[in-house]
């Protein structure tokens, strides 16, 4: 059954607003931005180190080269995440620092959305999402 | 005690600021629509810096994201 989800095609870039299920299983929700260049997603470190999916006491010194406004330190696998009414157990993204004025704690890549039979249909301003091998 | 909020009254009263928001519901399209707002600051570090609340949270900024893109970014400086 394909699961349709509705996004404001007016913004510039489409918002999602995925869930991170943490070692507990409590349930956290966030903003985040589909990225369909990048081929793997980026989680913020400081978002991951809150819900404690990331040890920075593990890590060296961090900072953003000039020029940018990320950069990946890690990596880290998430007990599941939940996105466009689909969702992925164990899966391992990158850890990164974002500029803060980006407003939002992932860039969501391909390694989720090659899972995935994925439609983005902007002039109805909805995502459609299906697992493979369904018809 | 955090009152329930509606979006609008978050960003009127927390312009530009992160939030942690419990008893949350989101609308149509994925945006906070309304929740009790536990923390809140302009300062990222000072509000996920707070301990977990055991509830499921909401992680939000209140103001516009300037995500442009990182190639675009990447041209505006010659990289």
């Amino acid at each position: 059954m394909p699961h349709i989800t509705a996004f404001d095609a007016q913004k510039h870039h489409v918002h999602l607003t995925p869930t991170v299920i943490d070692g507990d299983g409590v349930a956290h929700v966030f903003r985040a931005i589909l990225d369909t260049g990048a081929p793997g997603s980026e989680f913020s470190d400081r978002f991951l180190q809150t819900i404690h999916l990331f040890n920075p006491a593990k890590q060296h010194a961090v900072t953003i080269p000039d020029g940018l406004q990320t950069q990946k330190h890690g990596t880290t696998t998430l007990p599941r995440l939940e996105c466009l009414g689909q969702a992925l157990e164990h899966l391992t993204v990158y850890v990164s620092r974002f500029d803060e004025s980006w407003g939002i704690d992932a860039l969501i890549g391909l390694d989720f959305f090659r899972k995935f039979r994925v439609t983005i249909d902007y002039a109805a301003g909805q995502i459609v999402t299906e697992p493979y091998g369904r018809q | 005690m955090p009152t329930t909020m509606t979006w609008k009254e978050m960003q009127q009263a927390f312009p530009n600021e992160w939030l942690r928001v419990v008893h949350y519901e989101l609308d149509a399209v994925g945006q906070l629509a309304r929740g009790e707002v536990l923390y809140h600051s302009s300062s990222k570090e000072e509000v996920y810096s707070k301990p977990l609340s055991g509830q499921s949270e909401a992680f939000w900024f209140t103001g516009e994201s300037t995500f442009s893109g990182l190639r675009s970014h990447a041209t505006h400086h010659g990289v």
